[in-house]
């Protein structure tokens, strides 16, 4: 074992950390990655020809949407590009009809501080299914996805429904070909990878499927795993205690995540905290810590 | 001929066991000889520990992948995890000449990788530490 090695506390960053860049050092050096800071300080219509690549056409065809132009065929704008000068960050939204807080697409990506990219959000819904309140509590205060309050009436129904936590609709199942166009998007910018935070028991087992790896919290995982069969101490926990704790629940992966989300974690004095995942591009990592799960 | 296999599994020592394994499983199906085959499974090991131990040490562990790919000559084993940078060309190289008395504990895994592999590549980048060694494959021949 290497005792003495010397271990740095955090990864070096490996590449230049430029504030803006310029056509032509974009066309000029095709290895360097570049940060999404530096292409937000490109003029508009670059941007916008660079980061259109970001939104699957697919997704769009669904909702009658022109790839080129983001509008309907009413000429109404769907699709909204959030990438200022001097923000490390870029949003895409879109939208079915004419109003925009019915969006069912939310992408954002932001510089990491080692010159990475993570992917902050990707919400798909599917604006047609029936819409649960989980994201406002009953007072009309935002849940934060139920990690700050919880509105447990609506989360049972959703969970009944056959969502996951932190769903409001059901989803687009498009995560896959998203995530081909991110990486495809990231090859053009030399990245090598992206990184990301499961917000779900439920997403980190589909990012698991989409070739993600863990760079925290695999040991989590497994051990979630064996101690959700029986005579472990989250299949005891499963003790019908709350709507979200039912004793079958350990057999499907929506049931452990509605268990771990109503906190039944604390039982091994965990939570569902600081795991984080990374895809690399062009590898599928193969890790399975759900063995022939029934989603 | 190449032919590539994977494996991934969370940086803790229960691991190992399944790394060595799998590095066994795919040279019985190429008929590596065993001395190559011990080589290689030290070779993970050693390297495997030290990810574990050094590399995810202050963190909940993430993964390591470990993948494992054969061509004519040679064999290609692929350790790749996320966790913190080492360098090992900045590692101290142990005293072998010391009284084992007066040696430290560990500090040998850099010394036998190096001492057994053929070739090591180590590189670190946003996506992760990447080891990779090269073992030459000795086949025996008949009389």
């Amino acid at each position: 074992m290497f005792k003495r090695l010397r271990v740095s506390p955090e990864p070096k960053k490996i590449g230049p950390d430029p504030g803006e860049i310029s056509i032509s050092q974009l066309i000029g050096d095709a290895g360097l990655p570049v940060t999404l800071k530096a292409l937000n300080s490109l003029p508009q219509n670059p941007k916008l020809r660079l980061y259109r690549t970001l939104i699957p056409i697919q997704v769009l065809a669904e909702f009658d949407i022109n790839p080129r132009t983001w509008k309907n065929p009413d000429k109404l704008q769907q699709v909204k590009l959030e990438a200022e000068s001097g923000s490390d960050k870029v949003k895409i939204t879109a939208w079915h009809g004419d109003d925009p807080k019915n969006e069912f697409f939310y992408l954002e990506l932001a510089d990491n501080p080692y010159n990475g990219i993570d992917l902050n959000f990707l919400i798909a819904n599917n604006p047609a299914s029936r819409k649960y309140r989980t994201d406002f509590d009953d007072e009309g205060r935002e849940t934060l996805f139920g990690t700050v309050r919880r509105n447990l009436v609506e989360e049972e129904k959703a969970m009944q429904a056959g969502l996951a936590p932190g769903q409001v609709r059901e989803g687009l199942r498009c995560s896959s070909i998203v995530f081909n166009h991110i990486e495809t998007f990231l090859t053009m910018m030399a990245h090598h990878a992206f990184f990301l935070e499961p917000l779900t028991y439920v997403s980190a087992w589909i990012f698991e499927k989409r070739g993600f790896a863990y760079s925290k919290g695999h040991q989590l995982m497994d051990t979630i795993h064996k101690e959700f069969q029986p005579g472990g101490e989250l299949h005891k926990a499963l003790d019908g205690s709350t709507p979200f704790r039912q004793p079958d629940q350990w057999r499907t992966v929506r049931g452990r995540a509605w268990a771990i989300h109503d906190g039944i974690l604390q039982v091994l004095d965990r939570k569902w905290d600081d795991l984080r995942m990374i895809k690399q591009v062009g590898r599928h990592a193969g890790v399975v810590t759900f063995p022939d799960a029934e989603y | 001929m190449s032919e590539r296999f994977q494996i991934t599994r969370a940086a803790e020592l229960a691991s190992l066991s399944v790394f060595r394994q799998f590095i066994s499983d795919c040279c019985a199906k190429f008929r590596v000889p065993d001395g190559t085959v011990f080589e290689l499974k030290l070779a993970v090991d050693e390297a495997c520990t030290n990810i574990i131990e050094h590399g995810y040490k202050g963190m909940d562990p993430g993964s390591i992948i470990l993948s494992f790919r054969i061509e004519s000559d040679r064999i290609l084993v692929q350790i790749t995890d996320f966790g913190h940078v080492f360098e090992p060309a900045e590692a101290p190289k142990p005293d072998i000449e010391a009284a084992l008395e007066d040696r430290p504990l560990g500090g040998m895994g850099l010394f036998l990788i190096y001492k057994t592999m053929d070739n090591i590549d180590y590189q670190t980048s946003e996506d992760g530490n990447i080891l990779t060694f090269t073992k030459y494959i000795k086949r025996e021949t008949n009389p």
